[in-house]
């Protein structure tokens, strides 16, 4: 039995669809249950549908054998884990966000970054060699250089709408987000009669 | 109210129980025996070293990893961070005549590198042998690790194995800085193909090295993928590592050992640490490796002497998760006997105790107490009566 995460929502129904395709039966997963965990009709494969960030743990752990998440949340999650397969779906930018013209302050400050991507963030501004201030937000992060909370913003922008209707500009697009297969390290060795050939089938239809 | 934790332990530190324990037992003393019949003889390293050991060689553990504290004198100390190294440091620098074979039970501290998987005091069992560095070491290391994995009885396992040869020579051609070499490493070894071709293409590698790199997260399965690796590379390191791999393999074969190995040459272990096979245990059982080691030749160069060396360590609580998920783990079996002594008979009852335990049975001495007595009946446990006219069973 081939156990797979998913990353509830939209994504999970785009990864089912693609697992189909490859001829996994992956029905289950568009059912509206409140089960848990989702075994397909030919007991062959079972589903998890878990919050977006609990794919890459379930994955280390190898509770799950694969999982399909955005390169966004591996990226914070930093898990160790294989990444097969940009899938190219849920396409997006991870971007540096702001006014387009920052207003001059005479007190020097840390720039003030918010984001939930908080390791991501930290990651890239120690690389860069820059001292930061992380502010740690949840939603709505378009709202903290507008209420003066941030100076920019590290966030993932799709069509750049909310942005725009605040007065914001993206200032630097950092990283290209994809959905991703992930695999368990030793499920990838040990389950590999079955997981190679999906992988091959999967990598031919993206 | 405050609330009393000051009994609770650190994280990532754990107590073993008496199952758990015995069971722990029972894998130590099967190992025992099986690296002394195969003439490993064990040692023991000092738990508390100097920071220096570990920071001033060339194969430095990162500084971040390991548990330091502070001397007495102002001087830095760790906990033991790895095993090897310890072995390697006593090998050349204690050891006049280097024995071939050494093993042993210890323990390592290391910080977690990710967030997970969070153990921060490991125990593990582990062998070195010594002295040689050819295909035919190389196999024996490999057949050894299988045979101690068949002993303590772990089902359904397989020995995965790789060498860094192979992909250090395919870097010889792209003439990258050590920087972005480790940055390669880190990507090929989460096998991101996708962000090693990147990252290589800007750098301005060759076009016939960012193939290669590109479909070494790819060559991983059976001995097929020996010959498949060959036709990315024509580097000479590169080709040597293959057949190196290939005459092992014929080995292992020769030893009927090929139903447990398959390969993959996208494992790149630490470049600096290893210098030649390296190779993993999984199971289907457990999502992490139980079993990790490799051949490392110039490890003890840094301690002033040439040995080099083939070796492997089994993490032993990994291992008692898998076999407890493989139904193979065994509960405390109870006493053999159980004494009770009336008041003025305890002399007597010591007197039984002792000549039973000399005939090898485990026995238990109460004083007075009837009550436990039925419990101890339920058990099983033969329940001796030792009273002023003698000892009777009841």
């Amino acid at each position: 039995m081939i156990t797979v995460a998913l990353a509830k929502g939209r994504l999970a129904q785009e990864s089912a669809a693609l697992l189909k395709e490859c001829g996994v039966d992956a029905d289950v997963v568009f059912s509206d249950t409140r089960k848990l965990v989702l075994e397909s009709s030919d007991g062959q494969f079972s589903f998890f549908l878990v919050k977006p960030s609990d794919v890459p743990t379930y994955v280390e752990y190898g509770i799950a054998d694969i999982g399909i998440v955005g390169k966004d949340t591996l990226m914070e999650e930093d898990k160790d884990l294989y990444e097969m397969l940009d899938l190219k779906f849920e396409k997006c930018k991870l971007c540096v966000a702001g006014f387009p013209e920052m207003k001059k302050q005479l007190t020097s400050s840390h720039l003030r970054v918010a984001t939930k991507y908080v390791h991501t963030a930290k990651k890239l501004y120690a690389a860069r060699g820059e001292d930061i201030e992380i502010i740690t937000l949840h939603g709505s992060i378009e709202l903290a250089p507008v209420t003066g909370l941030a100076d920019v913003i590290f966030d993932i922008v799709q069509t750049g709408s909310t942005l725009k209707a605040n007065g914001l500009a993206v200032l630097e697009e950092v990283y290209d987000i994809s959905a991703r297969l992930v695999a368990n390290k030793v499920s990838l060795k040990t389950k590999a009669d079955v997981l190679l050939p999906l992988i091959e089938k999967m990598r031919e239809r993206v | 109210m405050k609330i009393k934790n000051y009994y609770r332990l650190p994280s990532g530190v754990q107590d073993l129980l008496p199952d758990e324990c015995y069971n722990l037992n029972l894998i130590e003393q099967k190992l025992a025996k099986k690296f002394s019949l195969s003439g490993c003889t064990q040692v023991q390293s000092a738990g508390l070293e100097l920071y220096d050991t570990y920071a001033e060689i060339k194969n430095k553990i990162p500084q971040k990893k390991m548990f330091k504290l502070t001397d007495s004198d102002g001087s830095l100390l760790v906990l033991r961070p790895d095993m090897t190294l310890a072995v390697a440091r006593m090998a050349a620098t204690r050891l006049d005549d280097v024995p071939s074979k050494l093993c042993y039970f210890s323990s390592v501290w290391q910080y977690p590198q990710t967030g997970g998987l969070s153990i921060r005091e490991i125990y593990q069992a582990g062998v070195e042998f010594l002295g040689v560095s050819n295909p035919f070491s190389d196999a024996q290391g490999i057949a050894f690790a299988i045979e101690c994995l068949e002993e303590i009885g772990v089902k359904d396992f397989i020995v995965d194995i790789g060498h860094v040869g192979f992909f250090k020579g395919i870097l010889e051609d792209c003439a990258l800085n050590e920087e972005c070499v480790e940055q390669v490493r880190l990507l090929i070894n989460a096998k991101d193909s996708v962000g090693a071709q990147a990252l290589l293409l800007q750098q301005g590698a060759f076009e016939s090295a960012v193939n290669a790199l590109a479909a070494l997260p790819t060559l991983f399965g059976g001995v097929e993928v020996l010959s498949r690796a060959q036709k990315y590379t024509t580097n000479q390191t590169a080709l040597s590592a293959l057949s190196h791999l290939k005459q092992v393999y014929e080995l292992l074969k020769s030893f009927g050992l090929e139903k447990y190995i398959s390969f993959d040459l996208g494992t790149v272990k630490d470049l600096s640490y290893y210098s030649g096979v390296v190779f993993t245990g999984l199971t289907k059982s457990l999502g992490s490796p139980i079993l990790s080691g490799g051949r490392y030749d110039n490890l003890s160069d840094d301690f002033g002497k040439h040995v080099p060396a083939v070796g492997f360590a089994m993490g032993l609580k990994r291992i008692l998760i898998t076999l407890e998920r493989q139904g193979s783990l065994l509960p405390v079996p109870p006493v053999d006997v159980a004494i009770v002594s009336e008041p003025d008979a305890e002399a007597l009852a010591y007197q039984t105790y002792q000549t039973l335990t000399a005939q090898g049975k485990r026995v238990n001495l109460f004083t007075g107490d009837h009550a436990r007595m039925q419990s101890l009946k339920e058990q099983g446990i033969t329940l001796l009566l030792a009273s002023k006219e003698g000892v009777k069973e009841i």
